[in-house]
């Protein structure tokens, strides 16, 4: 992806006012953009048609965000330790991690987490150009052409700002609340009233297990750089594919506390479900090759698969935002996975799958269950992917596989657990199969996955997986 | 779904305390009431501190004898502990943010009912009646020490001066409900910090205990309510209130230094912070519980604070 899209038309007629040339790159900007960024803000901040880069709202799905309050702003640093201090901020951080699991949050802590997110107001504009300064050792009205004092959205511990850079790029400016990082990092220390509180969050859950995510994920998120690593990572690996986009990382511009990229337009996620079934089945399937092209040839799994993380053009593009969580494997990691998929669905080896899990640390071996069973227990699992042929992903399906996920009823639930470093895989699973289900998206998952397989490596079987060859050509090399 | 699930809205306590801050505070007041925006009262009151500071005034309210008699043979207290807390808590709110019209009709409610609240001390024999200003005094006095004290230990704090403010400006709310508009003095509510120490010293001779005020305590300290995952964050809430407690209150209890059980160690204030950050945000998602506190923010903020 070349440049940025802006498309500052709050009735949503793409270009009007923004425009792009051909060529992907932003048409005399210097003309347009006192205009379109106050068009632009109205937009965003209205309606959120716009996202931004890392636009990661901190409710989860389906939960409805109040408009961002300035009158409320954050105004001092204390403000902000006292608003996300006393584990606030944590709070948010365990309803993030728990909503990757439909049935594994408890409601009324659902509502307490979501609710949370609506207390925190955006930082005033001083206290956001305040880490500019400290950050990029200048005000914003310095570094950038143009710079909004007002964020357009919530971010990540953090929010995000709209801005000209100098040479005229227009980017998303993702600022840190200052002392956050110090404050959480003292409420982390609590581990006793953390584990009472994921107690009480997600009941079902393996505390021991949450509790080191948690304090990983955090430890990843207080630290930018590390995201704007991720994301270059990607953005590198999808260059130049024909349907799949990650905005580039601004590296100048980015540092521990802000994070500068380039800024993305597109449909959210609410208003692609309105396009026809075949914009939605094309978009599914770009998220399909984005998300296990990742997975098996960056050996890296992005982010949370939440319908806030996507923006949708027409043609199947869609552009990934927010790279905050990355899960990345060792070969020797992948492999047991890997071994489960070929077993199951390529060679039809029961035993050997089951000798895979094992391996994997999936089941415990030689638990006193049928082979069969567990093949039975798991194959929901790998439904799409068994055979050959179009199949339809539902709602349904997502939540037969979430409950089946969390199914301790199962005469398998007392020999199996989930490795740590597979958490993440399950959640980041089970919410991929949420958007599609949401999408209801038809495609030969087999057809695809075949393709992505690195032990099949089969031919295009779409016009997209034809698109993608030339593509595919440089980025094996 | 396991039992657990519910565990949230379980918390009578809470619910029901945050639904009367947000019925209590004023979408369109007529004035700013008796105290105001720019107040040292709306600032200390709007603290995270407050459950420490309620728990505390409780515990300390119960040691006056006749003021114990009173809520026992006359509240509910035994059947519905919430709803009592509930009453009390909209009470404050009311007074504390309404405008003038909204505070005087609370207060002259609750001096109706004050009224009926007449008897004798089962334990010492004396009679009483809730009117008295000496015990509204008491149960006054007993608030505004802990609004300060808890402030002090675990949240904001105040300047000097600033304590003294909040004392003098904290007699409207004693008047409201029946203390003379008299200097300390002369028979009225303490209006310094001095004062409200001298308060102290003088009334501890009539102080006692007695089993109301051991169940009270037991039923404050332990939470029957609560369920198990909360009995720990629960916990460190009573600790901090009863290390907040004067030293002769806590052995007047039988209380450790640092909580209700002898040796207790008192808890660090980041601990107590911790913890009632999870409360204010169990608070918080009480419908229109967030909405009164960010009606009190924009005002606060439009007052300069």
């Amino acid at each position: 992806m070349a440049g940025a899209a802006i498309e500052p038309d709050p009735d949503g007629q793409p270009g009007s006012t923004g425009g792009r040339s051909p060529g992907g790159k932003l048409n005399e900007p210097r003309l347009r953009v006192g205009r379109g960024l106050a068009a632009m803000r109205l937009a965003a901040r209205g309606g959120a048609r716009y996202a931004v880069n890392a636009p990661r709202l901190f409710a989860a799905a389906g939960e409805r965000r109040q408009q961002l309050r300035d009158d409320l702003a954050l105004r001092t640093a204390q403000d902000v330790a006292d608003t996300l201090g006393t584990m606030k901020g944590v709070l948010m951080k365990i309803g993030q991690l728990a909503s990757y699991v439909d049935d594994g949050i408890a409601p009324p802590a659902r509502r307490i987490l979501g609710r949370l997110q609506d207390s925190v107001p955006p930082m005033s504009p001083e206290l956001a150009a305040g880490v500019i300064r400290e950050e990029l050792g200048a005000t914003p009205e310095q570094i950038f052409k143009e710079w909004d004092p007002l964020p357009i959205a919530a971010a990540s511990i953090g929010q995000v700002h709209r801005a000209i850079t100098a040479d005229g790029q227009a980017v998303a400016v993702k600022v840190q609340y200052p002392g956050i990082a110090e404050t959480i990092a003292a409420d982390l220390r609590n581990v006793a009233l953390i584990k009472s509180l994921l107690k009480m969050a997600v009941p079902s859950q393996d505390v021991t297990a949450l509790i080191e995510e948690l304090r990983e994920r955090i430890g990843e998120e207080l630290d930018y750089l590390r995201e704007a690593e991720n994301q270059r990572q990607f953005a590198a690996y999808f260059d130049g594919h024909p349907t799949a986009r990650v905005p580039k990382i601004i590296d100048e511009l980015s540092t521990a506390r802000v994070m500068t990229s380039e800024l993305a337009a597109g449909a959210r996620f609410s208003e692609m479900l309105g396009w026809s079934q075949r914009e939605k089945d094309l978009a599914a399937e770009t998220i399909y090759r984005f998300t296990f092209r990742s997975l098996y040839e960056l050996r890296a799994f992005n982010g949370d698969p939440h319908p806030g993380n996507y923006l949708f053009e027409p043609g199947g593009r869609v552009t990934f935002l927010d790279f905050g969580l990355v899960k990345h494997f060792k070969p020797d990691e992948l492999d047991p996975l890997i071994r489960m998929i070929e077993t199951l669905c390529i060679q039809q080896d029961h035993e050997g799958f089951r000798r895979a899990m094992e391996e994997a640390g999936f089941l415990d071996p030689g638990a006193p269950i049928e082979t069969d069973e567990v093949v039975r227990h798991m194959s929901l699992f790998y439904e799409t992917i068994r055979e050959r042929g179009p199949r339809t992903m539902t709602s349904e399906y997502a939540s037969a596989v979430a409950r089946r996920y969390v199914d301790f009823k199962s005469p398998l639930a007392a020999y199996a657990k989930i490795p740590r470093s597979y958490v993440i895989v399950q959640r980041i699973n089970l919410g991929l199969f949420a958007v599609l289900g949401e999408m209801n998206a038809t495609a030969d998952w087999r057809g695809l996955s075949e393709e992505i397989w690195p032990f099949v490596q089969a031919p295009p079987s779409t016009p997209m997986g034809e698109a993608e060859l030339p593509w595919l050509a440089r980025a094996r090399r | 779904m396991p039992m657990t699930a519910e565990v949230f809205p379980e918390i009578g306590f809470f619910q029901r305390a945050a639904t009367a801050f947000a019925d209590c505070v004023p979408t369109d007041p007529a004035d700013d009431g008796f105290f105001g925006p720019a107040s040292v009262t709306w600032r200390l009151h709007t603290d995270l501190t407050a459950p420490v500071s309620g728990l505390r005034s409780l515990l300390l309210q119960a040691l006056h004898p006749l003021a114990m008699a009173g809520v026992d043979q006359h509240s509910e207290w035994r059947d519905d502990p919430a709803g009592r807390f509930a009453s009390t808590s909209a009470y404050v709110i009311t007074t504390t943010y309404g405008d003038r019209a909204a505070a005087r009709a609370a207060a002259a409610r609750v001096r109706k009912i004050h009224e009926w609240v007449t008897g004798t001390d089962p334990v010492s024999g004396k009679p009483y009646e809730a009117s008295d200003p000496a015990l509204l005094i008491w149960v006054h006095a007993a608030l505004v020490d802990s609004g300060l004290v808890a402030a002090d230990r675990y949240g904001l704090r105040l300047s000097d001066a600033d304590k003294d403010q909040y004392v003098a400006e904290m007699t409207a709310a004693a008047e409201l409900v029946g203390v003379p508009p008299a200097s300390f003095a002369d028979g009225g509510a303490p209006a310094s910090v001095a004062e409200l120490d001298a308060y102290f010293d003088a009334v501890r001779p009539s102080l006692a205990t007695s089993r109301s005020t051991a169940d009270i305590a037991t039923y404050l300290l332990n939470m029957p309510d609560v369920e198990p995952e909360l009995a720990d964050v629960w916990d460190v809430l009573a600790r901090a209130a009863v290390a907040s407690l004067p030293g002769w209150a806590r052995s007047m209890y039988g209380f450790g230094d640092g909580g209700p059980a002898p040796g207790s160690v008192p808890p660090e204030r980041e601990e107590v912070r911790q913890v009632l950050g999870v409360l204010d945000a169990v608070y918080l998602a009480e419908p229109g519980a967030l909405e009164a506190r960010q009606r009190l923010t924009l005002r606060m903020r439009e007052a300069g604070q």
